[in-house]
């Protein structure tokens, strides 16, 4: 342990924290990152390998309790409506499991409570957040094209769209046939050279890795610059508790090493960056005297409003073949048709539909194909005639959906699980059922012999968001509106827990906005933070 | 977005999960056990092995031009991956065992040596009374035997033009035509104002 204290830790090396660690270094602050996870082997990379689709259902399993790496914790899912929680621990988080939809929320996302009157508001809006997402995407390269009608005007996307394929054409005629809006899907993939980055060359089924490192994982996009920068990341570094001096700062963070060793470390500001369920329960972790419910939980609002967003896949099988195993996995042509509160609809809020290719053989013969003499047959009346379709709509925040600790099942060292609760709200199951419908519409108008759906449950758990909100009233949430703890100064919380309502898409590229406009407003506050020792 | 199919049959992996018996999903992370790796049996002994033969054949059989599940090794992959994953072998060898009594219930000889619609009628049987969670098991692991191995993907791809190594490799695509926006363009926007 070094005896002086670095200028800012960062627990999580995800998509936040990476960012974080990152434009903090650029401004000239010491940088330390603790992550509990390693770097993925990109040798390892499921899509390296032929037998990927196998891969992908053990060591690189998207629910921990399957993959079960040495960083990772369980988690027990509860409630109505249980969550299938997808996760990833190591340096690029669960960015290294994404498929790369990158959309910004719309100027209303910020807005729930005052336009829906439901959920709330969040304390800042979109334009303010705006040039953030600006600088994100320059980082990050970001595939699409300015100019959709259904978002307010921006400057021009960076990359050319990815190629959407026939899958992609189908669609688009669907949506020419409804009248309806589309547009090509923005992406966290690089289509054309870019900061030393190759383009993408259309492997598809992004989440098991890219091995081509065209898709916008931290480990690629921002890990590279912030090492270069002097960050120290600190891999295997699994933080047990964040410490807090006499007069109640925050200090550091005590955390055992790869082989269980404890180790302390002290910093003038400390960023938590640990995702919807980790953040939560490191705070509850770093209870007190003077916290007893959990660091930073006088509003009781840590491990509350838990959200996920209403998905579903809907799938129509055509008599052609479509060629739906190249492209992007994360969508080709997407609509926002009915992203917006419609008064006609009997719920608020409102989803996308974005356009995926088809399913690959493995997992098509375990949805599908029955086992004996009609195995073929079924898997052939699928197989190359399937065009998929990702639903994501909003969810409003309920307090009964949130996390807990869960010392039944612990980690590797002993330190406790998360258990989650969660509830569909009727509001996200009428959304749900209508944006569900609406999918079938397009698929049948794309000529679909047949649409079979995924329906709503369980809850796929990809977008886990809310569980340390930011607003600006202490009673009634954790962070202020830049990211900074109402109960301890220089402590902030700069990832998915932070966002107040998740608006109705992925939410990756309004996380890591929000990160960089929360280093920004570290950078600016230095003097309160370096003259505060 | 991530991708898996949903978990309509089998309940979201978690310790307690309430289903009837340990889910096969919490054992098998660790075990890499490569696909088409030409391999011997480890865990079996010969008669089991046969029978594993038979039981993969029934899953997956030979049609026109494609090989069954047992000519791809998929008995074989089974036995490497309860070979790394022992907490499995119990209920892989009990599964074997009652397939075989099943067999010989129904007046046969054997099940290994079996015809395939005897063999068919025992599996049928053991997936029925099946309540350890291996007939789940021995399909999936025969599933992913099967349709990760490169002479069925060969095959995929000659008889439904399924491209399975596209997904390793890469390969071009037609850049998008921005044309095909010229109606949406024309579009009033849609999107809230917020004041």
């Amino acid at each position: 342990m070094s005896a002086e204290p670095a200028d800012v830790i960062v627990v999580g090396a995800g998509g936040a924290g990476a960012v974080i660690a990152k434009r903090l270094a650029e401004r000239g602050a010491q940088v330390v990152c603790l992550e509990q996870g390693d770097w993925v082997d990109r040798q390892k990379l499921p899509k390296a390998h032929l037998d990927w689709e196998v891969r992908g259902r053990r060591y690189w399993a998207a629910n921990p309790n399957v993959r079960r790496w040495p960083s990772d914790y369980p988690v027990a899912s509860f409630g109505d409506n249980p969550i299938d929680v997808y996760i990833y621990n190591a340096v690029g988080g669960s960015t290294i499991g994404f498929a790369g939809n990158y959309w910004r929320f719309a100027p209303s996302d910020f807005r729930m409570r005052s336009l829906d009157g439901v959920g709330v508001d969040w304390p800042l809006t979109y334009e303010e957040l705006e040039p953030f997402y600006d600088v994100n995407e320059r980082e990050v390269g970001v595939a699409g094209l300015a100019g959709d009608p259904c978002g307010p005007p921006r400057r021009p996307t960076l990359l050319p769209p990815a190629p959407v394929g026939r899958p992609g054409r189908l669609l688009i005629d669907a949506y020419e046939r409804l009248g309806w809006y589309w547009w090509p899907t923005e992406q966290a993939i690089t289509t054309v050279p870019y900061n030393g980055r190759s383009p993408c060359d259309h492997r598809s089924y992004c989440p098991f890795g890219c091995p081509n490192g065209s898709l916008g994982t931290t480990d690629v996009t921002y890990w590279p610059k912030a090492l270069k920068l002097g960050v120290r990341l600190i891999t295997n570094a699994r933080v047990r508790s964040l410490t807090l001096d006499s007069r109640g700062r925050a200090q550091g963070a005590i955390y055992h090493d790869s082989e269980g060793r404890v180790h302390e470390i002290k910093a003038r500001v400390v960023v938590l960056c640990g995702g919807g369920l980790g953040t939560p329960r490191l705070l509850m972790l770093s209870d007190s005297s003077r916290h007893p419910h959990g660091l930073a939980n006088s509003s009781g609002q840590v491990g509350r409003n838990l959200i996920v967003h209403v998905q579903s896949f809907a799938v129509g099988r055509f008599d052609d073949p479509v060629e739906g195993w190249h492209g992007t996995w994360g969508g080709s042509v997407s609509t926002r048709q009915f992203y917006e509160t419609d008064p006609s609809r009997d719920y608020v809020r409102g989803f996308i539909m974005s356009g995926v290719g088809g399913y690959s053989p493995l997992n098509l013969a375990l949805q599908l194909a029955p086992w004996g003499p009609d195995h073929h047959d079924v898997l052939d009346r699928y197989l190359n005639h399937e065009v998929c379709m990702y639903l994501c709509g909003d969810d409003i925040p309920e307090e009964i959906n949130r996390i807990e600790l869960d010392w039944e099942h612990t980690d590797a060292i002993g330190m406790p699980g998360v258990k989650t609760f969660y509830r569909l709200g009727e509001n996200s199951q009428r959304l749900g059922a209508d944006m569900i419908r609406r999918a079938r519409q397009v698929l049948e108008a794309a000529g679909a012999r047949s649409v079979r759906d995924f329906g709503l449950s369980p809850i796929w758990g990809w977008h886990l968001m809310g569980t340390a909100r930011m607003g600006d009233d202490p009673a009634a949430s954790v962070v202020d509106r830049h990211n900074q703890a109402h109960d301890v100064p220089n402590l902030y919380i700069a990832d998915s827990s932070s966002l107040p309502t998740g608006g109705g898409v992925n939410p990756t590229s309004t996380i890591q906005a929000l990160a960089a406009r929360c280093a920004e407003h570290i950078w600016d506050a230095r003097r309160d933070w370096r003259g505060a020792e | 977005m991530a991708y898996d199919r949903r978990q309509t049959d089998v309940g979201i992996p978690q310790e307690g999960g309430g289903g009837p018996y340990r889910d096969y999903r919490f054992e098998v992370a660790h075990a890499e056990v490569p696909v088409g790796v030409p391999r011997t049996f480890k865990v079996l002994d010969p008669q089991r092995a046969a029978s594993l033969r038979g039981w993969v054949e029934c899953l997956v059989p030979a049609r026109r031009g494609r090989p069954s599940a047992a000519e791809v090794g998929a008995a074989e992959y089974i036995d490497a991956t309860v070979h790394s994953a022992s907490g499995l072998r119990e209920t892989l060898l009990r599964a074997i065992d009652r397939l075989q009594a099943l067999a010989g219930d129904a007046g046969g000889g054997g099940f290994a040596t079996a015809d395939l619609g005897e063999r068919t009628r025992a599996v049928r049987a053991l997936e029925l009374e099946d309540r350890s969670g291996a007939f789940d098991m021995v399909r999936d692991f025969t599933y992913e035997a099967y349709y990760a191995h490169p002479v069925v993907l060969a095959a995929l791809q000659r008889d439904l033009g399924w491209d399975a190594v596209a997904p390793t490799r890469g390969g071009g695509m037609e850049a998008f035509d921005e044309s095909l926006l010229q109606r949406v363009k024309s579009l009033p926007a849609r999107y809230k104002e917020v004041r």
